[in-house]
C-alpha cells in the first residue's frame, strides 16, 4: 500500500499550496496516530499535540477575543469582537474592559455568527490554533460577533451531546443583552460550521425550528454527513486528498450512539430516517462543497433535500477544492468563499 | 514587548506560525518529505500507529524534529531509507513555494495580508481572560475597579477615592469569587491611595507556609508544579547512582517525599538522594529547616533510600554562594526552584547572580515552575489589569474545588472550607504585593514563560523539552486530585502549563546549561 500512498501524496501536492499540504497532511499524520482500531481515542496525546491559542482582549489586527465559562455546565464559549475603530493604540480601552453592559449597536444591525468548530466531533476546540485563526477573520470579514463554541467530542461524549451543547449555545447566544443590534433590538444570529461542525450547525438549526427560536441563516463549510450507500465520490476520492472513506467511518463508529449505523438521521439526514422539513421555518443555507472531498456527493444530496423541501439554499461547489482550504489564505478558493459569506449576512 | 519576536523567530514561515507551528521557511520542503516519508511508512499498517501513539513526543510546534524522532522511532522496524526521492516531479523550493504547475492552476489572485499576530499587537502583552458567567453581572464592578486604577495611574487622587468607595459597595453586592476577589483588589488599592503600604515583609515565613500548605490541598496548581519538576528531574536522574537536589523553594518540603518515593522503586534500585534546602530564617530563630529535613529522613528511613539532608538559612537567593554548598564529586545535581526565581526580580542584577551560582552548581537540570503572567511590567494600571484578570481566574478555580462541605465530586480529596479561605488570603496576599507595593517591597513580580526563557537562554540555559508521557500523567493527576472541573494542561514550547479552561496560570520549565 505505500506505493499507492506516494501517488495520492502526489495527487494532493498538485492542487495545493505548500503550506496547506504541510498543514492537512500533518493533521492526517498526528490522527492517524490518535485513532485506535478498537474505536478508543488517544485523547492525552490528541490534547498534547493540538496547538492552542488562549484567549486575548488586547486587540490583534482589529479583533479580540474572550472566553465565557457557564459554571454549571463547564461550556465554554470563546467571544470574537472588533475592536472600536477609534481605538488609541496609546491607551487601549479594549484592553481588560470588557463591554458587557450595553448592545452591539442601537441603530445598525450587527450579525452574530455561532461557530462550531470541525475535527469530525473528535478533534479540536475553540482555542485550537486553526480555529482561533479563522475565527477571528470571519469576525473582522462580518464586522460582527462571532461565538466559537466549545462543544464536547466524541467518543467520550456521543450523540447528542454535541448538538445539546450546541442548542445550549443558541439559547445562550440570544439571552445576552450585549449581543442586541438594530432599531429593533434582537441578536442577529447565523449559525456556522465546517465539517463536523458543519452537521451541528443543521441539527440546531432544526431545533431552533421546532422551538420557534430565530436562526436567520446557517453557513455549512463542506459538513459531515454520510449514510450507509457507498457513494461515487467516496470510491473516486477515497484516499486521494487526505481523506480515506474508512476514517470518516471511524468518526461516525466514535460519534454514534453504539449499535447504530450510518442511515442513523444524526449522520443521513435526508435518509430513511430523516425528518421532512417541508414547511419547517428552516433558516436559508449557504453550503460550501469542496470538489476534491470524499463526501461531496452526501452534501449535494443534502443540498437537493432542502430543496425538495422548498427551503432556501445557495451552493457555493469549488471544483478544485480540499478540506480545509480556509485554514489558509493562500489560495483563491478562500477569498471566494469569505466574498460569500460576507453577502450571505448582509443581504 | 519585544520578547514576541526572538533571534530564533527569525526565518521562521509565517503563515504556519500563526497556526501554532514553528518551521523555518528554509526547512519547508523538508518539513514535507518528512511527512511524505512517515505516510508510506504507516501505510495501512495500524501497528506502526500504535507504536507513534505510545511512545514520548516532545515539542509539537517545531514540526522537524517531532517528524524526525517518529522517523527515528519507527526506523529501525521498518526497512526503508530515511530520505526518499522525490517522485511527484514538483519542485518545491523553500521559500518560494508556488511552482509552474500550481500557478496555472492557482493564480494567486490576492496577497496574503501579513497576520502575524506577535508583531501586530505591539508593545502590549497580550490579555487572555476566562470569565464565568456570574461575572457577567460583575461587569460594573470590574470597570469601576479599572477606572480607579486608571486614575492612580493618573494621579487623579479624588478621582481615585471615589472610584475605590463605589468599588467596595459594589463588591458587597456580589457574590462568590468576584466578590472576594474584588475585595482584595479594592483594599490594595485603597492602601496604594492613603499610602498605607503593607510592611514589608508582611508576614513571617512561618505563617506563609502555612498558608501555603493550604493552598496546596485547595487546589492541584502546587501539586501538579510538584509533580510535573519531579518528573523531569526523575529523568534527568535515571541511571545515576549518587544524585543531589538543591531547593531554593524548601518551606515545608512537600515536594519531596513523592520524589523519594518514586526513585525507591526504580528498577535496579534508589540512588543515594541528598538534599539541601534553603529556606528564609524564622523571627525566632529556630532551625525549622533541619525539622523539615529529620522528617524526611524518617521517611526515607522507611522507605530504604540513602539519605543526607542540609538546610541553610539565607534571606534571599541573592545571598547564596555556591562554596558554601557542599558540593561532591561523582554526584548528578538538579536544581529547583518553585514560585521562587520571580522575587529576585525585586532586586536589580539579583536574578543574575542567582543563574550565575547556580551554574556553579553545574546542574544537571534546573527546574523552574512561576506564575504564567506578566504582573512586572513598568507601568501601573497594566500590571492591574493583568493581575485582575490573573486572579479572578484562580479564584474562580478555587470555587469549584467544591463548598467546603464535605467531598468533591468526581474526585476523592475533601476540602475544607478552612483550607479554602486560608487559600484566598494567600492569594490575597500576593494582590497586595503587586498593586500596592513597589521597589524592593514589591516581590510578586511574575513573568511569563517568554520572558524567563529570554532571560534564561541569554546566560547560557537552554530547555529541556517535557515530553507527552509527563503531559499523560500530569492530566491523570488532576482528574484524580480537582475531578478534572476546568483544569487543563497544555503543552507549550516544550514546557507544561497548567490552567483554568483556557487560561494557562502556572508554567512548569526545565532548563540545562549548553
Amino acid at each position: 500500500m505505500a506505493g499507492s500512498n506516494e501517488i495520492n501524496a502526489n495527487e494532493a501536492k498538485k492542487v495545493v499550496p505548500l503550506h496547506t499540504w504541510i498543514l492537512i497532511s500533518n493533521f492526517k499524520l498526528a490522527y492517524n496516530i490518535l485513532r485506535r482500531p478498537d474505536g478508543t481515542f488517544n485523547r492525552e496525546l490528541a490534547e498534547f499535540l493540538d496547538r492552542k491559542v488562549a484567549a486575548n482582549t488586547v486587540p490583534v489586527d482589529g479583533v479580540y477575543s474572550f472566553d465565557i465559562v457557564d459554571r454549571a455546565t463547564s461550556l465554554l464559549n470563546r467571544i470574537y469582537r472588533c475592536a472600536p475603530p477609534d481605538t488609541d493604540s496609546g491607551r487601549q480601552p479594549g484592553a481588560g474592559i470588557l463591554e458587557l453592559e450595553n448592545p452591539l449597536s442601537t441603530t445598525e444591525i450587527v450579525p452574530v455568527i455561532i461557530f462550531f468548530h470541525g475535527g469530525s466531533f473528535t478533534h479540536s476546540s475553540a482555542n485550537s490554533a486553526i480555529y482561533d485563526t479563522f475565527c477571528r477573520r470571519l469576525t473582522a470579514l462580518i464586522n460582527g460577533v462571532v461565538v466559537s463554541v466549545n462543544y464536547r467530542r466524541s467518543p467520550e461524549h456521543r450523540y447528542p451531546c454535541a448538538y445539546e451543547d450546541g442548542w445550549e449555545a443558541l439559547k445562550w447566544v440570544h439571552s445576552r443583552s450585549w449581543l442586541l443590534s438594530g432599531k429593533n433590538p434582537k441578536v442577529h444570529v447565523y449559525l456556522a460550521g465546517d465539517s463536523s461542525g458543519g452537521n451541528i450547525a443543521h441539527h440546531v438549526a432544526v431545533r431552533a425550528a421546532e422551538s420557534g427560536v430565530e436562526v436567520l441563516g446557517n453557513i455549512l463549510l463542506h459538513p459531515l454527513f454520510g449514510g450507509e450507500e457507498r457513494k461515487e465520490s467516496e470510491n473516486k476520492l477515497d484516499g486521494k486528498y487526505f481523506v480515506r472513506v474508512q476514517d470518516r467511518d471511524w468518526y461516525w463508529r466514535a460519534f454514534l450512539p453504539e449499535g447504530e449505523d450510518r442511515d442513523h438521521p444524526a449522520c443521513n439526514i435526508f435518509g430513511p430516517h430523516g425528518i421532512d422539513l417541508k414547511g419547517v421555518k428552516f433558516p436559508k443555507s449557504l453550503v460550501v462543497v469542496a470538489g476534491l472531498d470524499l463526501v461531496q456527493d452526501w452534501q449535494l444530496a443534502y443540498v437537493r433535500g432542502l430543496e425538495e423541501a422548498e427551503q432556501q439554499v445557495k451552493l457555493l461547489f469549488l471544483k478544485k477544492a480540499t478540506i480545509g482550504f480556509y485554514f489558509l489564505p493562500n489560495n483563491e478558493h478562500f477569498y471566494t468563499l469569505m466574498d460569500e459569506i460576507k453577502s450571505f449576512v448582509t443581504s | 514587548m519585544s520578547d514576541q519576536f526572538h533571534e530564533q523567530d527569525a526565518g521562521v514561515d509565517e503563515l504556519l506560525a500563526v497556526l501554532g507551528y514553528k518551521v523555518k521557511s528554509s526547512d519547508m520542503a523538508d518539513v514535507a518529505q518528512k511527512i511524505e516519508h512517515l505516510e508510506g511508512v504507516f501505510g495501512n499498517d495500524d501497528g506502526l500507529s500504535q507504536i507513534a501513539s505510545d511512545s514520548v513526543h516532545h515539542n509539537p510546534s517545531d514540526l522537524s524534529s517531532w517528524l524526525e524522532s517518529m522517523i527515528c522511532e519507527l526506523n529501525p522496524i521498518v526497512p526503508v531509507p530515511v530520505s526518499q526521492p522525490f517522485v511527484s516531479g514538483v519542485n518545491y523550493t523553500g521559500v518560494d513555494c508556488v511552482d509552474d504547475l500550481q500557478a496555472m492552476i492557482y493564480p494567486p489572485t490576492k496577497k496574503p495580508k501579513p497576520s502575524s499576530p506577535s508583531t501586530s499587537a505591539g508593545s502590549h502583552t497580550p490579555n487572555p481572560i476566562v470569565l464565568v458567567d456570574s461575572q457577567e453581572n460583575g461587569i460594573r464592578l470590574v470597570h469601576t475597579l479599572m477606572a480607579c486604577a486608571d486614575a492612580v495611574q493618573q494621579d487623579d487622587v479624588k478621582r481615585a477615592e471615589t472610584l475605590v468607595k463605589q468599588a467596595g459597595l459594589l463588591a458587597v453586592s456580589q457574590a462568590g469569587a468576584m466578590r472576594k476577589v474584588a475585595t482584595y483588589f479594592a483594599e490594595a488599592l485603597a492602601r496604594r491611595i492613603y499610602r498605607l503600604y503593607p510592611k514589608s515583609p508582611q508576614d513571617s515565613p512561618a505563617f506563609r507556609d502555612l498558608l501555603q500548605m493550604h493552598f496546596y490541598e485547595t487546589c492541584p496548581y502546587l501539586k501538579f508544579a510538584h509533580f510535573t519538576a519531579n518528573q523531569a528531574i526523575l529523568e534527568a536522574f535515571a541511571g545515576k547512582k549518587k544524585v543531589h537536589v538543591i531547593d531554593f523553594s524548601m518551606k515545608q518540603g512537600m515536594q519531596w517525599p513523592a520524589l523519594m518515593q518514586a526513585l525507591a522503586l526504580r528498577p535496579g534500585g534508589p540512588p543515594t538522594f541528598r538534599l539541601t534546602g534553603i529556606g528564609p530564617p524564622l523571627d525566632d530563630n529556630t532551625d525549622h529547616l533541619q525539622e523539615v529535613g529529620w522528617k524526611l529522613a524518617q521517611l526515607a528511613d522507611r522507605i530504604l533510600v540513602e539519605f543526607e539532608f542540609r538546610g541553610f538559612l539565607a534571606e534571599s537567593l541573592a545571598d547564596l554562594e555556591p562554596g558554601m554548598l557542599d558540593l561532591r564529586e561523582g554526584e548528578v545535581v538538579a536544581v529547583n526552584s518553585v514560585f521562587e526565581m520571580h522575587e529576585l526580580l525585586a532586586r536589580p542584577g539579583a536574578v543574575e547572580k542567582v543563574l550565575s551560582a547556580v551554574k556553579e552548581m553545574k546542574p544537571e537540570i534546573l527546574t523552574v515552575v512561576e506564575q504564567e503572567a506578566n504582573h512586572n511590567g513598568p507601568v501601573f494600571l497594566e500590571r492591574f489589569t493583568e493581575s485582575l484578570h490573573y486572579y479572578s481566574t484562580l479564584f474562580d478555580s478555587l470555587e469549584s474545588s467544591g463548598d467546603g462541605s464535605g467531598v468533591m465530586e468526581g474526585g476523592g480529596v475533601t476540602v475544607s472550607s478552612q483550607d479554602k479561605i486560608m487559600s484566598e488570603v494567600y492569594l490575597g496576599k500576593q494582590i497586595c504585593n503587586v498593586v500596592a507595593c513597589e521597589g524592593v517591597d514589591r516581590v510578586e513580580r511574575h513573568q511569563t514563560l517568554s520572558q524567563w526563557k529570554a532571560q534564561f537562554e541569554s546566560v547560557g540555559f537552554q530547555p529541556v523539552h517535557l515530553g507527552s508521557n509527563a503531559y499523560k500523567q500530569a492530566s491523570m493527576l488532576l482528574a484524580l486530585f480537582a475531578g478534572g472541573d476546568g483544569y487543563r494542561v497544555e503543552e507549550n514550547d516544550g514546557c507544561l502549563m497548567l490552567g483554568w479552561h483556557t487560561r494557562p496560570l502556572i508554567t512548569t520549565s526545565a532548563w540545562k546549561l549548553r
